[in-house]
This record gives structure tokens, C-alpha cells and sequence, in this order.
């Protein structure tokens, strides 16, 4: 078994600068599919995630409960909602996205915005109630108010988005069923090593693994750059 | 650092506007994989293909496919999943069309009285190739199984050494035709293995995966204690043998018996009961494999110098016992012109 590790590794490597087609196709599609559905769900989850940190109302506690469930949503069980939605004889069968790269964005994207939502609101929670008092003191309006937390916690919000994001490109429950794995079109890296692995060909599936996580690290360490830059 | 001061002051300067610029530019891009997708999926020269694991992993698609769509420009979208998943994807009409092997399955798909109101799931299905199942274990061969023996002795045999706690037998228990086929052989020494052996692993264990899954795992067991068996088909076995070195076939069909074959068949999904389907180029797609030319293809298809599959359509009545031979040639000929004078 070491031997197919050693054989993976020297396998990406030489996947990734003949510039192999079907492994660059499969890295656009994961990082299509990921970032999308992560910068989407972030649009959506940031301001009603805050807004709930920074409210205080009734029923907030089961706002909270609610979305620290959905942040541990078993992603194959959100694959198989997105699967009857949009099956033919779903709701939205007529718009045939099954098995293509929407639906996995769609099914990406709800298992996202829990994450992100969870996150920016603890976020700005967090915030030293002193700041929060000073802003208001200067005559800061609560749009004003917002926006001043929300920059002073960039960086927890910025951590959100990275969990969220790395979920989404390590997820392969919910995108094998809706995406369905077809060639060319919505095969990931995740999907990719399940086929690799079923065909007993390990040093691929390896080679394939190293390659996600070195351009995960990439990713990351460019985010986190800019985490560090922000303050 | 003061390079970086403009760029500073022209993010705090235009916030608004590079917010708004954020939303477009993703939103209109989601929007543009939305109506991309929309598109393909009304495309007729699009069609989707959900199909079993030994057929796809075993190579022979990635190869069969590209020579149908250079002929006739139709791409094939491939679902690789067990025949009982492929099953329930044409039924809820995902998909155009499937190709699956387990007979008295695709029997009832193509039967309207178990189809919606009277209209079956399918219309025609059409014998298109068969391979053969076998028997492998580890070497020392714990159940002394002998080459030749008929189907009974060997499954008695497999139930004795399993009852006395010299095998484990790796089942796929997952509802593909390779699974339906094995409780079907089960069936004929009268075993129900699923309450037989409920909750034993040690001497019956599903498995729940796909062939070649299933396959590494008794050769695990194999490896650890000599006892690991399991069903599969032979075109899996042949494109992964070679690495599980200490497992060996240790039974296999006779002349004369055809309960080991595996008839592999090709069924449209009825376009009447899913009007979006795209019948047309669907039937194209079967004229191109029962065809003579994608026959020869098929027969001609090699994986570590081992021939995969057998093609048999139009004599399936003879190598399978196939009863409706006659009605598959009658009803597919007309779609098999177009590809008549290509040869291999």
C-alpha cells in the first residue's frame, strides 16, 4: 500500500503539468461548483446573519437553535431533497437540472448558508460590547452600527466562508447524487476518487487526492493572507 | 505599503458600487449555469444513459460511446449505478434511457400492468450482450468447491462451509442485478441468506457497495483469514484481477447450465409516460448497439487481452434462452440501417 501513495503522489504530479484534460476539467467543475455555490450562499447568509447578532428579539434562542442544527445537516440526506425536488416527477422536474452542475450548486449552496449564517452571527456577537456602545454614543445609526461590527470581525466572517467552502469541496454525498458523476460534465475530485477507488485504480484515486488538497491549501492560504491583510 | 493606499481609498470610495458589482457578476453567472443547463436538457442530441457498474467501470462505454457520437453527433451523459438505482432513475423518467442486467426486472419495467395506469415504464428492451458470473475466494478454496460442478452442489457447498464457520460470504446487498442474481441462486437450494445468516457478518456480510468495492473487501478478508468470498460478474473480475492476487475463481458456468449467464439489455424510457424524453435519438442509440456494426464492437472490446462481453442480439434466444428474439429483431431493425455499412 505505501507504494500506491509514492506512485499517487508522482501520478499528480505528472497529471498536473502534462495538463491532463480530464483532471483539469475535473478541477474546474469542483472549484465551479464550490465557489459558486460558497460567494452565493455568503450573499445570502451574511447580512441575515449578522442582522440576527446584532438584534436582539423573541424567539432568537430558537433562531439559534435552529441554524446550529441545519450548520450539521447530513449533506447525502440535503442530496437526496435537492434529488426528489427536481427529479421529473418532483415539483421541479420541468426545468431537467438533475444531474448537472446547477443542482449541485443549489444542493452546495444549502448546505452552505447554515455555516455561514452560524458564523457571522456569532461573529458579531462577539464584538467587546464597549465598541458597540462607543459607536452608538458617536450617533452612529444602526445601519452604521452594523457595518462597523461587521468590519471588525472580518475576520471570524472570513473563517465562515473557509469552512464553508472547504465542506463544499470535500462533500461527495450530495453531489453524486445529483450530479450523478457523468464525465466531463459534473465529476469532482470526491466523485472522481469514489469511481477511481470501485475501479481499483488507488494510485489515480491517491494522485487525485493530492491534488485537491494541494490546491485546497492554495486556496486557503491566499484567504487567509488576505484575513491577515484586512486588519 | 503606499502603493496600497489608492486601492484603499477606492474600495472606501465606491462600497456600494463594488458590493452591487459582486452580486452581478455571481448571480449573473449562476443565472448563466442555470440556463445553460436548462438548455442541455432540452437539447435532442443530448441524451442521458444510467447504466450499471460493470459496464461503465469495466471500460467498455468510454469506449462504445465516442464511435456513436461521431456517427450520429448525439452525446450520451453516462449514470454509473447499480441496475436496481438505474432501474428506479428510468421510472422516474431522469433519465432517457438504461441499461441493466437483471431479466425479470427489466420484464416488469416493459409490463403495463406494473407500469402508471396501464402505460409501461418502457416500451421494447432488446437483448444487447451477456458475460458470465463467477464464484472467486481465496486460494485454499475453505469451501473445496471443484471445477465442473453443477450450480447446486456448488451452492451447497458454499452453505455447508459457511454454516460451519470455515467462509464468509461478501454479498453486494445493495439491489443490483449482480445482488438479485445471487439471491436467485441462493434461491434454488431454497436458502434465504438474509434471515439464514441475519446478523452474522462473520458468515454472511452485505456489503452495500459496488462490484469493485465488494471486491476489495473479500480480497481484505481474504488476505487476513482465507475466508472471503464472493459473486461477481467477469468482465469486473478481468479488469481487476491482476491486483488481488491470492483470490482465485473457484466456480464458474457449465456447458449446458445458463444460471451463471448475465444478459445485459437496453430498454428506452416510454415517451409517453415522460414526454420530455428524446425517444427519437434514444432509438438511434439502440439501433447503434444491436446493429451488426456495434455487435462487432462490442465482441471486439478487450481488457488485459480478455474479452468483457459477449454480443447477442438476435441469437440471445439460443445463449440465454431469451423468449422474445423474434419481436426484438422485428422492432429494432428499422433503426439499425443507418449504421450498416460501418465496419470495426
Amino acid at each position: 500500500m505505501p507504494n500506491e501513495i509514492i506512485e499517487g503522489i508522482l501520478e499528480a504530479i505528472r497529471l498536473i503539468f502534462t495538463f491532463d484534460p480530464e483532471v483539469w476539467g475535473v478541477i474546474e467543475v469542483s472549484f465551479r461548483v464550490s465557489l459558486t455555490s460558497t460567494f452565493l450562499a455568503a450573499l445570502v447568509a451574511l447580512p441575515i446573519g449578522s442582522f440576527i447578532g446584532l438584534r436582539k428579539f423573541k424567539g432568537k434562542n430558537e433562531i439559534t437553535n435552529l441554524i446550529n442544527t441545519f450548520m450539521g445537516f447530513p449533506p447525502v440526506v440535503m442530496g437526496l431533497l435537492i434529488y426528489l425536488l427536481l427529479s421529473r416527477n418532483g415539483p421541479f422536474g420541468e426545468l431537467g437540472l438533475l444531474y448537472s452542475t446547477s443542482a449541485m450548486i443549489i444542493a452546495q449552496f444549502l448546505l452552505a448558508i447554515p455555516i455561514i449564517m452560524g458564523t457571522a452571527k456569532a461573529a458579531i456577537e462577539s464584538v467587546d460590547p464597549i465598541l458597540k456602545e462607543t459607536v452608538l454614543s458617536l450617533g452612529a445609526n444602526e445601519r452604521q452600527l452594523w457595518w462597523e461590527l461587521i468590519k471588525h470581525s472580518k475576520k471570524s466572517i472570513i473563517a465562515g466562508f473557509l469552512v464553508a467552502f472547504g465542506q463544499a469541496i470535500s462533500e461527495v454525498g450530495a453531489v453524486i447524487i445529483v450530479g450523478g458523476n457523468i464525465r466531463w460534465e459534473t465529476r469532482t475530485f470526491t466523485t472522481s476518487i469514489v469511481l477511481q477507488t470501485r475501479m481499483g485504480e488507488f494510485g489515480m484515486a491517491i494522485a487525485l487526492g493530492v491534488i485537491l488538497i494541494s490546491i485546497t491549501f492554495i486556496v486557503n492560504y491566499g484567504l487567509t493572507r488576505l484575513q491577515a491583510r484586512v486588519d | 505599503m503606499s502603493s496600497r493606499r489608492p486601492l484603499k481609498e477606492f474600495v472606501g470610495d465606491h462600497k456600494t458600487a463594488i458590493i452591487l458589482a459582486i452580486i452581478i457578476i455571481v448571480g449573473g453567472s449562476v443565472g448563466t449555469y442555470f440556463v445553460i443547463d436548462y438548455l442541455n436538457a432540452q437539447n435532442p442530441e443530448k441524451i442521458t444513459l444510467a447504466t450499471t457498474t460493470s459496464t461503465y467501470d469495466s471500460g467498455l462505454l468510454d469506449y462504445l460511446l465516442p464511435k456513436f457520437t461521431e456517427q450520429t453527433g448525439i452525446q450520451i451523459k453516462v449514470l454509473s449505478v447499480g441496475t436496481g438505482t438505474a432501474i428506479q432513475y428510468g421510472k422516474d423518467g431522469n433519465v432517457d434511457v438504461i441499461l441493466v442486467h437483471s431479466r425479470s426486472r427489466e420484464d416488469d419495467f416493459v409490463n403495463a400492468s406494473l407500469g402508471v395506469g396501464g402505460v409501461p415504464y418502457g416500451i421494447y428492451r432488446a437483448c444487447v450482450m451477456y458475460n458470465d458470473f463467477i464464484i472467486v475466494g481465496h486460494e485454499s478454496n475453505p469451501a473445496n468447491l471443484h471445477p465442473g460442478e453443477n450450480i447446486i452442489t456448488v451452492m451447497t457447498k458454499l452453505r455447508d462451509a459457511i454454516d460451519n464457520g470455515n467462509m464468509t460470504f461478501y454479498s453486494r446487498g445493495d439491489g443490483s442485478g449482480t445482488h438479485s442474481k445471487e439471491l436467485a441462486l441462493w434461491n434454488l437450494i431454497g436458502v434465504d441468506p438474509e434471515t439464514r445468516w441475519k446478523n452474522q457478518p462473520d458468515k454472511y456480510s452485505e456489503t452495500g457497495e459496488g462490484m469493485g468495492t465488494t471486491l476489495l473487501i473479500t480480497y481484505e478478508d481474504a488476505e487476513a483469514a482465507h475466508e472471503g468470498y464472493t459473486i461477481i460478474d467477469r468482465g469486473t473480475w478481468l479488469s481487476l484481477f491482476e491486483q488481488y492476487t491470492t483470490l482465485k475463481i473457484l466456480a464458474e458456468s457449465i456447458v449446458g447450465e445458463n444460471y451463471l449467464l448475465n444478459p445485459y439489455g437496453v430498454i428506452p424510457i416510454n415517451p409517453i409516460l415522460y414526454p420530455h424524453v428524446k425517444y427519437v435519438s434514444v432509438c438511434r442509440f439502440v439501433g447503434f448497439l444491436t446493429s451488426p456494426y456495434g455487435q462487432d464492437l462490442i465482441d471486439a472490446y478487450r481488457k488485459n487481452n480478455q474479452v468483457l462481453f459477449h454480443a447477442d442480439f438476435g441469437t440471445c434466444d439460443h445463449d440465454t434462452a431469451c423468449t422474445t428474439t423474434a419481436d426484438e429483431i422485428t422492432i429494432w431493425k428499422p433503426y439499425q440501417i443507418e449504421f450498416a455499412d460501418l465496419t470495426v
